[in-house]
């Protein structure tokens, strides 16, 4: 380890206590070493501020709190009329169309689906056909408990990986379907007002909301994408 | 378990989280917002979402990365609501004024405002490293970062806090 090494390490992580050989020889680094210290002592103190005296918002009920829609399981939300979801569907498609942004959501529409659609082009490894679960803590690195709880009865799950969209990290899994795999995008802060169908080279899906968030499904053409949705929400619920 | 009880019991132990990591909330909102007026108003929507999420939190020795959480999100909603200018440390209002008055200590003042001045992708994850007491891969978990950017961005931080304070 040179210099440059040593002080990049202590100045990411005052606590760090490699590089102890470098550090013997180098009084430099044991100067640089003793600031950093010095000046995280000073953060922490300049950081804590006086705190106002705790007061709490009024806090409701349990049924009421039950009630609200921030916590919700993801059927609830997928529970609409058919032709409710045809009608919004077709308007949201609509809209993407003229490029129109939805105010009061923060995204546009149809740079989220490209977003989607273009994200699993590059991930090609996760379209391989497999038999193979994923380790259970693999599974539960991608989708913490924090973000979201998450049972086996989707399906077999094949692929789990965090992945980047629109700037945030989220769980990516992929199940099997009679068609190949199923894509399944975890986007617990991407809120949608409504459902936005994809539609890509010998792919389709769709993005649904849920709560404050929102799931993507993508399957292969022939994928009859209907039949695992109910599966894939009911087997997921937003921790926040 | 009949529902007052159960009510009770859920008021009993959101009462003790709250009062344990009230202040890392406050201080976590504050630095984000910079803005005392809006780190209340942060802080009180996060505590509102938290009662109603409560049963979500399976283990309450993880509560306080949850709570730090919910309150990262309601401090990004609010800023999506309201699209708040850039803040120009020459004229604040007197609510961002009132972090930088803390105590009267000179030397911590200046600190204080240097670190006010940093870029948020900065700020942050120092307050998660120095104030919260997070690791790397924690602070990297929280706020959907790979660890190689969030030591980047420490590393960066303090060397212009570094030299802030020694320009001054």
């Amino acid at each position: 380890m040179n210099c440059e090494d040593y002080r990049q390490q202590i100045s990411a992580d005052p606590s760090f206590d490699g590089g102890a050989g470098h550090l013997s020889e180098c009084r430099e680094c044991q100067a640089f070493r003793r600031e950093m210290l010095s000046l995280d002592e000073r953060i922490r103190r300049a950081m804590r501020l006086a705190v106002p005296e705790l007061s709490l918002p009024e806090l409701p009920g349990i049924d009421e709190a039950a009630d609200d829609g921030k916590v919700v399981s993801l059927d609830t939300a997928r529970r609409r009329p058919r032709a409710t979801w045809f009608a919004i569907a077709a308007t949201v498609m609509l809209a993407a169309l003229v490029g129109v942004r939805m105010l009061g959501v923060g995204v546009t529409y149809d740079s989220l689906a490209d977003e989607v659609l273009a994200h699993l082009d590059h991930e090609p490894a996760a379209l391989r056909p497999s038999t193979t679960p994923v380790a259970g803590d693999q599974l539960a690195r991608v989708v913490p408990a924090s973000v979201a709880e998450l049972d086996r009865s989707a399906g077999l799950i094949t692929y789990a990986r965090s992945c980047e969209i629109n700037g945030k990290t989220v769980p990516h899994l992929v199940i099997q379907g009679e068609h190949g795999p199923i894509t399944i995008l975890l986007m617990p802060d991407e809120p949608v007002a409504a459902a936005i169908q994809l539609d890509g080279e010998n792919i389709h899906g769709v993005i649904l909301p849920v709560g404050d968030g929102s799931v993507g499904i993508i399957g292969a053409r022939d994928e009859q994408l209907e039949r695992v949705e109910k599966n894939i929400l009911d087997s997921v619920r937003w921790s926040i | 378990m009949n529902k007052s009880t159960a009510e009770a019991e859920r008021r009993q132990r959101f009462d003790r989280l709250v009062t344990v990591w009230h202040a890392d909330m406050y201080r976590y909102a504050a630095w984000l917002s910079r803005d005392r007026a809006i780190a209340q108003d942060v802080v009180q929507e996060a505590l509102l979402r938290a009662w109603k999420s409560l049963h979500a939190l399976r283990d309450d020795a993880a509560a306080k990365q949850w709570l730090l959480t919910i309150v990262r999100r309601e401090n990004a909603r609010y800023f999506e609501r309201k699209r708040l200018e850039t803040v120009d440390i020459d004229n604040l209002t007197a609510s961002q004024s009132a972090l930088l008055a803390e105590e009267p200590d000179e030397e911590l003042d200046e600190l204080r405002e240097s670190i006010y001045e940093l870029d948020d992708d900065y700020r942050e994850p120092l307050v998660l490293q120095v104030l919260m007491g997070y690791s790397t891969s924690e602070i990297g978990e929280m706020m959907g970062l790979k660890q190689g950017a969030v030591l980047t961005r420490l590393h960066r931080a303090r060397l212009k806090l570094k030299d802030k304070v020694a320009a001054d």
